[in-house]
């Protein structure tokens, strides 16, 4: 295959957990309380290493929302998603961020993330007041 | 310039007898005499085209002026008879009679007459009065010179050039001349040309350039707007890949999609046109090739590993090149052939000779792991990606490095042949071209191929570098036209994604694209019969990403 780009991140990283692609640094996160199928998520003001899927209209926990799905460079499978637009105003604060799913990635001291058995949250997206 | 300068003014001739202008005729394949005005001393316009101030279509050409700069044209390409008989049947003068009489007078040496024959043209700028006279009165100073005339020359210079009060230095020169005839040289004047009929007629060709282009007629006026026009439309050819010898003067110039390379010649599977050696050695896979100036050597680098060093005829690793602790990411050679350099995993680069032995180090963020590398035909700049949307052109001669700042992250680039272009590849999809000889500014951008995940290269190409051409991840090889931006061809064959470009600089219709289908094409005119050189050497391919 051809020369992956991939841009080298410096600092606490977090990568993807099998191809070990980096992703989103630490400092980026804007908030934890996010969740999705798998259970938890964080929100990034910046990711690196990910290409942006098809837009489509979604209903999220808080609402509707323009979300495209966000896939690794490196290994091709879905890592989370970004905002396009929010519908409702107080939820204009996540156009143009990204949420990775915690399962998704490997933490910068390499921990990883397994969903409890119980966290069966019907739906993605969350608040963060 | 060789055409030879009337010197028949045409005044002369029509003062002729009608006896002379009749067998002028006998030229002409007329069996019937021509009756009526032409046998008057004085010419008068044949009604054919009327009496219309302008002639063209769009009204913009006075009749006057293109019928003086067709006069004059004649006359340089040495048409002495057709020039004369122009001027006659349109009668229109090439140079007034005051102006004939001037250039009379300054070939046979009549200088007083002919400055008060200048005051009499009429010119509006004193200055320009005074710059002719001071010309002409210099000549007339040379040539006492050159007759031993020294107090004549010297009278010339206190009461006639001084005077004029202009170009007070050359007039030190002049005296300073009286004194020493060494100084003469200096001048850059030889005794030979003084005295020679040349030196004459090259003070006519100084006056000409001095007086306004409507009393004198500049040389070679018609030439030079044909070759304007000539250029105007190679400029608009956006096909235009061959060499100017073929624009001609009975139509527009207009080439056909036909002449960049869009046909599949030759496609090539697992491992080249023809074998010649299976280089092993490295570990992990190589990133890149680069040939030596002189051919004869390849330079290759395994990621994050070592470079290597191979003879070309036998396939031998001659040298590896490593640095304790860090891994090597790129590799170029000097121009002398004699030096090689590579980034660094820690982002220095670093510069060794043949042996091995490290000579220089750039240390500090000087390279990405990511990132490309050039080195300018002089040896002096390298160019290397030095933050994700920054390139850094670093001087080896410290005399002030410089930045290319973007503002989407830079994926790779490639150096235009004369080292004053850059092809950035963008993050975006997008290429950018920029000069970066003098000034660094952005000259054009290029849109339509396609890059999400992979390193996807791009190239000048064609006659002139007048094409850009990139590859792309869905398969195709695209082609634009440099200068404007348009993308003319978006080439299908391939079936994977094409990851990078090369045209063959040898031969302007040829191109070699590689891909993820591991493949090589190479493309060509769409015509039955073309020529094809067997050129398939280094200009093919500089770039080889991933042998994975």
């Amino acid at each position: 295959m051809g020369r992956l780009f991939v841009i080298n991140l410096e600092g606490k990283i977090y990568s993807r957990k099998h191809c070990q692609t980096h992703l989103a640094l630490y400092d980026d996160i804007i908030s934890k309380s996010f969740h999705c199928r798998h259970g938890k998520a964080y929100l990034f003001r910046k990711v690196v290493n990910v290409s942006v899927g098809e837009k489509e209209d979604r209903m999220m926990i808080t609402g509707m929302h323009t979300v495209a799905d966000i896939f690794c460079v490196g290994c091709g499978s879905i890592v989370g998603w970004t905002y396009e637009a929010a519908h409702e105003k107080s939820q204009k604060y996540k156009e143009g961020k990204f949420v990775l799913e915690r399962f998704k990635v490997s933490g910068p001291d390499g921990s990883n993330y397994w969903p409890s058995r119980e966290a069966h949250i019907s739906g993605s997206d969350a608040d963060d007041a | 310039m060789g055409g030879v300068e009337d010197d028949e003014p045409p005044t002369k001739r029509v003062k002729a007898s009608s006896g002379e202008l009749r067998s002028l005729l006998n030229y002409s394949l007329l069996s019937e005499p021509l009756t009526g005005s032409l046998g008057d001393s004085m010419a008068r316009p044949l009604p054919s085209q009327g009496d219309e101030e302008m002639v063209g279509t769009k009204g913009v050409i006075k009749r006057v002026e293109f019928v003086r700069i067709i006069t004059k044209a004649l006359y340089t390409l040495g048409y002495e008879k057709s020039g004369a008989l122009l001027e006659q049947e349109s009668g229109i003068p090439l140079h007034s009679s005051v102006v004939n009489l001037l250039r009379q007078q300054v070939l046979s040496g009549n200088w007083d007459e002919s400055v008060a024959t200048l005051h009499k043209i009429g010119l509006s700028d004193e200055t320009v009065v005074k710059s002719a006279s001071f010309l002409i009165l210099e000549q007339k100073f040379f040539e006492f010179l050159e007759k031993d005339k020294i107090m004549d020359a010297l009278m010339t210079l206190r009461t006639e050039i001084a005077p004029l009060c202009i170009n007070t230095s050359r007039v030190h020169d002049l005296s300073a001349c009286i004194v020493s005839p060494s100084r003469r040289l200096l001048l850059g004047l030889s005794s030979q040309d003084i005295v020679s009929a040349n030196s004459r007629s090259k003070l006519l060709e100084k006056l000409q350039k001095l007086l306004p282009p409507t009393v004198m007629v500049p040389e070679r006026r018609l030439e030079h707007l044909v070759e304007q026009a000539l250029s105007v439309q190679r400029e608009a050819c956006v096909f235009h890949n061959s060499l100017d010898s073929a624009l001609s003067l009975y139509s527009d110039h207009q080439c056909g999609k036909d002449q960049i390379p869009s046909r599949t010649l030759q496609v090539n599977e697992d491992g080249g046109v023809s074998l010649k050696h299976t280089l092993t050695g490295h570990q992990k896979p190589v990133l890149t090739v680069s040939w030596s100036p002189d051919d004869r050597q390849l330079l290759t680098c395994g990621i994050e590993e070592a470079i290597r060093r191979w003879d070309v005829s036998s396939g031998e690793c001659l040298h590896i090149y490593e640095k304790a602790g860090v891994g090597l990411i790129s590799c170029g050679w000097l121009p002398d052939g004699k030096r090689v350099f590579s980034g660094m995993t820690d982002k220095s680069i670093c510069m060794w000779d043949l042996d091995g032995k490290e000579l220089e180090c750039w240390k500090g963020q000087r390279t990405l792991k990511i990132s490309d590398m050039a080195l300018t035909n002089d040896g002096k700049r390298i160019i290397t990606m030095c933050r994700e949307n920054a390139i850094l052109l670093l001087d080896r001669e410290a005399k002030g490095d410089r930045l290319i700042e973007e503002d989407q992250t830079v994926t790779s680039f490639s150096l235009s042949r004369d080292n004053k272009f850059l092809l950035v590849n963008l993050l975006n999809q997008e290429i950018h071209l920029w000069s970066i000889d003098g000034d660094i500014k952005l000259v054009s951008k290029y849109k339509g191929h396609k890059r999400t995940r992979f390193v996807i290269r791009s190239c000048f190409g064609g006659f002139d570098q007048a094409f850009i051409a990139s590859g792309s991840e869905d398969s195709q090889v695209y082609v634009w036209h440099r200068g404007t931006g348009e993308l003319l061809e978006a080439l299908p064959g391939h079936s994977g994604a094409v990851n990078c470009v090369s045209w063959n600089p040898a031969d302007p219709h040829m191109l070699a694209s590689a891909s993820d289908d591991r493949t090589i094409r190479i493309w060509g005119l769409n015509r039955v019969n073309l020529k094809r050189k067997d050129t398939y050497s280094n200009g093919i391919i500089h770039h080889c990403n991933g042998g994975i």
